[in-house]
């Protein structure tokens, strides 16, 4: 009896960390190879996401009943609206300042090709990560509208992230806040390049040299290498500068310019084979 | 029956999780639910049934956070099965000593995100605040009793028969005084 028992932990005992080893293998290759859903993982985000979609369309209702009750609604309609004419007007403002400077550096040098911008998409957020650690969300929009994984998703403001996968009515965004995420991006007055990390809260851009002048204040924009993200959209302001003793970079911290506390709608620029997957 | 039933409790959690708790202040911690339900799997169900709703929970949880796939579904195996060791040799289903239970498990389970990802891509590095994992394994302390205590009652409610369910959704019970009654 006494024996049985004894093999029958020892049988417990190896099954138990042959599955863990399984699972740390299987975690070891999926890590390293594509990270893509497969049908199960689509299927349950359809399932969880449509019950994401629910919860968010009534807490949004229960949400505006209590906003209008609260508030004045001629003062808040009003407030909105400025609020709308001028997140145009900034975005507007901020193309014209990126549009001069390509035409001064580049008129006299390079031939322009006109090309029509790519068609957008709005969607909106229905669920956010639960996990601390990352910074990803949920949109109701999915590959049956056209959705693709690698897209890059903006606001009026800026940089949002980039689509990472998809099902049919859902799509799964990083957002460029995530230490994950990496886009190419410069100082649009003096067009020095550097890698924009996401850093939980902020961005950090990465490889500027010590001799680059940056200063704080300037203004980060795509820089459109890559064919991800369209050139010359906001990604931040500087808000740091450290020339450390040590090593070639310069500590470069950016403010972002959207505000992803307050993320409700987004824009997806529907980039035909967008390059990342 | 049960399972069905802990299975839809699961994804409701996730549900409230990443909509409704999203509205509540950063500063407040956002408490992560899915965590404590594993955490009441580990302590209150057997193991072949809570290995499997562990290993589905994190299956789901890949889906909707981080952009690792596979990473979930480990962390909450290892952190089920380490509570399951525990419950078996440690009095841990006293209500009391489940908050030290609780904070010292979200902070292992913290630190095996922030271990794995680090090890795994060092060029990605995570950020460590001491602050914020306090404030969760803080909120988390406060409210696991009364949650263990919910679904506790939930649990025997959906039980078709408490006597077998006692028996077969439980652990064997033994002339152990620290045994969960």
């Amino acid at each position: 009896m006494r024996k049985k028992n004894k093999r029958a932990r020892q049988i417990r005992l190896f099954l138990f960390f042959g599955l863990l080893l399984t699972l740390f293998i299987i975690m070891l290759v999926s890590m390293v190879s594509r990270q893509e859903f497969n049908a199960p993982q689509k299927l349950a985000l359809e399932v969880i996401g449509t019950a994401q979609y629910g919860m968010t369309v009534a807490t949004g209702s229960l949400n505006n009943v209590w906003r209008n009750y609260t508030a004045l609604i001629n003062v808040r309609e009003e407030n909105a609206r400025l609020r709308e004419e001028l997140r145009k007007n900034k975005a507007v403002n901020n193309e014209y300042r990126e549009a001069v400077a390509t035409n001064v550096r580049l008129a006299k040098l390079l031939e322009m090709k006109e090309t029509l911008p790519p068609p957008t998409l709005t969607a909106e957020i229905i669920g956010v990560d639960p996990s601390q650690w990352f910074k990803t969300i949920i949109i109701n929009r999915g590959s049956s509208d056209g959705v693709q994984t690698g897209m890059p998703v903006v606001t009026v403001e800026g940089v949002v992230g980039q689509v990472t996968n998809t099902s049919p009515h859902f799509a799964k965004i990083l957002l460029a806040i995530d230490p994950n995420s990496a886009l190419d991006g410069l100082v649009q007055k003096t067009r020095v390049q550097g890698i924009i990390k996401g850093g939980g809260a902020g961005f950090h851009m990465e490889y500027v040299l010590k001799n680059n002048e940056v200063e704080k204040g300037d203004l980060i924009v795509t820089s459109g290498i890559g064919g991800i993200f369209p050139k010359g959209v906001p990604i931040g302001t500087v808000s740091k500068v450290e020339k450390a003793g040590r090593g070639m970079f310069q500590v470069i911290e950016i403010e972002p310019a959207v505000d992803f506390s307050q993320l409700e709608h987004l824009i997806i620029v529907m980039k035909k084979d967008p390059l990342v997957k | 029956m049960v399972l069905s039933f802990l299975v839809l409790a699961g994804a409701i959690l996730l549900i409230l999780q990443t909509t409704l708790l999203h509205f509540l202040p950063e500063w407040f911690g956002r408490p992560n639910l899915l965590f404590l339900f594993i955490v009441f799997l580990g302590t209150s169900l057997d193991i072949y049934k809570g290995a499997v709703l562990a290993l589905l929970f994190g299956l789901i949880m890949d889906i909707f956070s981080g952009v690792f796939l596979g990473l979930h579904p480990v962390i909450f195996l290892v952190l089920f099965f380490v509570l399951q060791i525990l419950s078996r040799r440690l009095a841990i289903n006293e209500s009391i000593h489940q908050i030290p239970l609780v904070a010292l498990s979200y902070l292992f389970t913290a630190s095996s995100i922030f271990i794995f990802t680090s090890v795994l891509t060092p060029e990605n590095r995570l950020y460590w605040a001491w602050g914020n994992e306090i404030l969760q394994g803080l909120i988390l302390s406060v409210i696991c009793i009364p949650f263990f205590n919910f679904f506790h009652w939930l649990t025997t409610v959906f039980d078709s028969n408490s006597k077998k369910a006692n028996n077969h959704c439980r652990r064997q019970k033994t002339g152990n005084r620290y045994r969960m009654q």
